[in-house]
């Protein structure tokens, strides 16, 4: 171990005895690092040009936007929570993206944060996140506030505190405007416990039967469908990126470590990871500088490298003739399937990227083993979720509702089953960065799962729509905690594009009709097995 | 003295393909399993309960049959590549949190 890996353990376990030591257990709340903007270290939200139609409506401003309105004076906190939940009451029943709303508590949250506003909105200060409005996923603690994670098992939960990530949101003025529906115990797309359909993909709201991502499917339809300004999910299969790019978001799971899961309840405890669902690169680069950083409730955030400057690295660099480049040169790897689907469009997005200065387009080619070893192996992960289930698989199994087959399947796998899952992981790191990643600092994947195994990080982001009109995306991973590199080439291909500016045109029928008279799709339990992340 | 301990130098060892398990067995493994984790498959309902969603008891058995009969095995297969057993044993220890592993080892984060 390096000396200067010693010291950064010391300091971040210090900090951690110092936060237990004052009380301070879940609110260990500033931003973890500085981040850019001034280039003084102070956190702060850059001046951003507001495009003419966030300065219009504003429900259509990114976060930033909102930020950068709210310290000119051209908007307040309690004019944007109340054009949110003006939306919301109009629209919900059909979107169905929030299980909870609490609008009184967010608006006089919202009324606060005006007061205040003069101390300097969008700074670590005066809060980074001062009067914006989140929607908050379901698995996530909220003090007082239901947590039922979608399931029957949790239908009374109401938590006496608010998850790390949740706390450090509010911390930085933040406002919950409610919770966000999901699938199941975090397993699929948003259902009822009992597997019929509930939120719709925001972009094709008369038909549930088109995907909308899971399972943070309610927190990417609420910021989609214009109902907040940004959210957090979970990804243990694929929940944070998957959704992302089917709503035309940005969504980024950092590494397992960078931000704590304390508060959530868990699915699997190796790949449990909390991120943002934005809606472009430098409003995720701003929730996670907030979530990021070490939490004494959770070891596996203590000791590990600084959060970097994501808000430098979402800043797009511009010339003064408007040519855009990477931040840093950078190789980005192209897995030979990559082309196997969506064709046409990832041929056209490649085509973008490689002519961004600074992208190097490198073909990669998978190990022999790939696909056993990230396919095949996924599954060890199921022994994860029915220790932590015990309790209620012996005493109440149907409150698993269609959700309960893969709970037992982890009780089918052994012990040594489950090391050798373990090894396997030891092994596919050592191949995806010493062959793989030796070759690229960024790889794009054609599935979230084999950087779920590894807990490395990637984000998800818009590259196109389909035929039928429903977003596509593409995944880029990343080196261990390097989730600023992520940033740094989704921010200059956002800066060349416009994929990620576009919103679905609001539903056209009125929201009780089509709650009555749209048929909304069951999943059985086998499909919900097959499906679950 | 005859010593009690076997040969310091073991026979080797031949594996011979095991036949498949059949339903039956996997039937009785599986309702087996359940019973020693504690779990009363007769507090699952008979036919479907639309209120719920939640598996049948057939259901539950067809679809855990089939994991059993794919999916362990599938694991338990795999070593890591190595040129034999004992050099395999040495290869790849478990690591529960790679990505952490590989800042806690000053591997990540100084790029």
């Amino acid at each position: 171990m390096s000396r200067a890996l010693n010291r950064r353990v010391f300091l971040a376990s210090s900090a951690a005895v110092a936060s237990v030591a004052s009380g301070l257990t879940l609110q260990s709340a500033a931003p973890a690092r500085a981040a850019t903007g001034t280039g003084t270290g102070t956190p702060r939200v850059p001046d951003i040009d507001v495009r003419k139609a966030a300065q219009q409506d504003p429900s259509e401003a990114t976060l930033a936007e909102a930020v950068v309105l709210m310290r000119r004076g051209k908007l307040t906190s309690a004019t944007l929570t109340e054009a949110y939940l003006e939306r919301i009451q109009r629209y919900d029943a059909t979107y169905q993206a929030y299980t909870e709303v609490t609008g009184d508590a967010a608006l006089a949250a919202a009324r606060k944060a005006d007061k205040g506003q003069r101390a300097g909105a969008g700074t670590a200060a005066g809060g980074l996140l001062r009067g914006i409005p989140l929607c908050v996923k379901d698995n996530y603690f909220t003090k007082g506030v239901p947590t039922r994670c979608n399931s029957y098992i949790f239908e009374d939960f109401v938590p006496d505190q608010d998850a790390t990530a949740v706390a450090r949101l509010k911390a930085a003025g933040g406002i919950v405007l409610g919770k966000g529906q999901m699938g199941p115990l975090a397993t699929t797309r948003a259902t009822l416990p009992n597997g019929t359909v509930t939120t719709v993909n925001a972009w094709t709201p008369d038909n549930p039967a088109v995907d909308p991502g899971g399972s943070s499917t309610g927190p990417a339809c609420s910021v989609a469908g214009r109902l907040a300004s940004s959210s957090i999910g979970t990804q243990t299969g694929g929940s944070i990126v998957l959704p992302s790019n089917q709503q035309n978001l940005t969504g980024l799971k950092p590494t397992m470590g960078r931000v704590s899961v304390h508060g959530v309840i868990p699915l699997s405890f190796t790949r449990d990871h909390a991120g943002p669902l934005a809606r472009d690169a430098m409003d995720a680069a701003l929730m996670l500088q907030v979530m990021a950083g070490p939490d004494a409730q959770d070891p596996r955030t203590l000791g590990l490298p600084d959060v970097p400057d994501l808000v430098r690295a979402a800043t797009p660099v511009v010339s003064r003739g408007g040519a855009v480049r990477v931040r840093r040169a950078t190789r980005v790897g192209v897995p030979g399937d990559f082309l196997s689907a969506q064709k046409e469009l990832r041929g056209a997005f490649l085509d973008k990227l490689d002519a961004i200065s600074g992208i190097t387009l490198v073909d990669i080619t998978y190990p022999e083993d790939w696909t056993l070893l990230t396919a095949t192996f996924n599954a060890a992960r199921l022994a994860e979720r029915t220790e932590p289930f015990r309790h209620w698989l012996r005493a109440d199994p149907a409150k698993f509702g269609v959700s309960l087959l893969s709970w037992l399947q982890g009780l089918m796998l052994s012990g040594d089953e489950w090391i050798t899952a373990q090894r396997a992981k030891n092994h596919l790191l050592r191949e995806v960065l010493d062959t793989l990643m030796n070759r690229c600092d960024v790889l794009l994947q054609t599935g979230p799962v084999p950087f779920d195994i590894l807990g490395l990080p990637e984000i998800g982001f818009p590259i196109g729509f389909d035929a039928g009109g429903v977003p596509v995306g593409a995944i880029l991973g990343g080196q261990p905690y390097e989730e600023d590199r992520l940033l740094e080439v989704v921010a200059a291909y956002q800066a060349v594009t416009d994929w990620h500016t576009r919103r679905p045109a609001d539903p056209a029928a009125s929201s009780k009709l089509m709650r009555a008279e749209t048929v909304r799709p069951r999943l059985s339990a086998e499909e919900v097995a097959a499906a679950s992340a | 003295m005859e010593s009690p301990y076997p040969s310091a130098e073991p026979e080797p060892i031949t594996e011979t393909p095991l036949s498949e398990p059949t339903a039956e067995q996997l039937d009785t493994y599986v309702r087996t399993r359940l019973t020693l984790a504690g779990f009363d498959l007769s507090l699952l309902p008979e036919t479907f309960d639309a209120g719920t969603g939640v598996p049948t008891r057939a259901q539950v058995l067809t679809s855990l049959r089939s994991f059993v009969a794919s999916t362990p095995g599938a694991i338990s297969g795999w070593t890591p590549p190595a040129d034999s057993p004992a050099y395999a044993q040495q290869a790849s220890p478990p690591l529960i949190y790679p990505s952490i592993t590989e800042a806690w080892t000053g591997k990540a984060g100084e790029r």
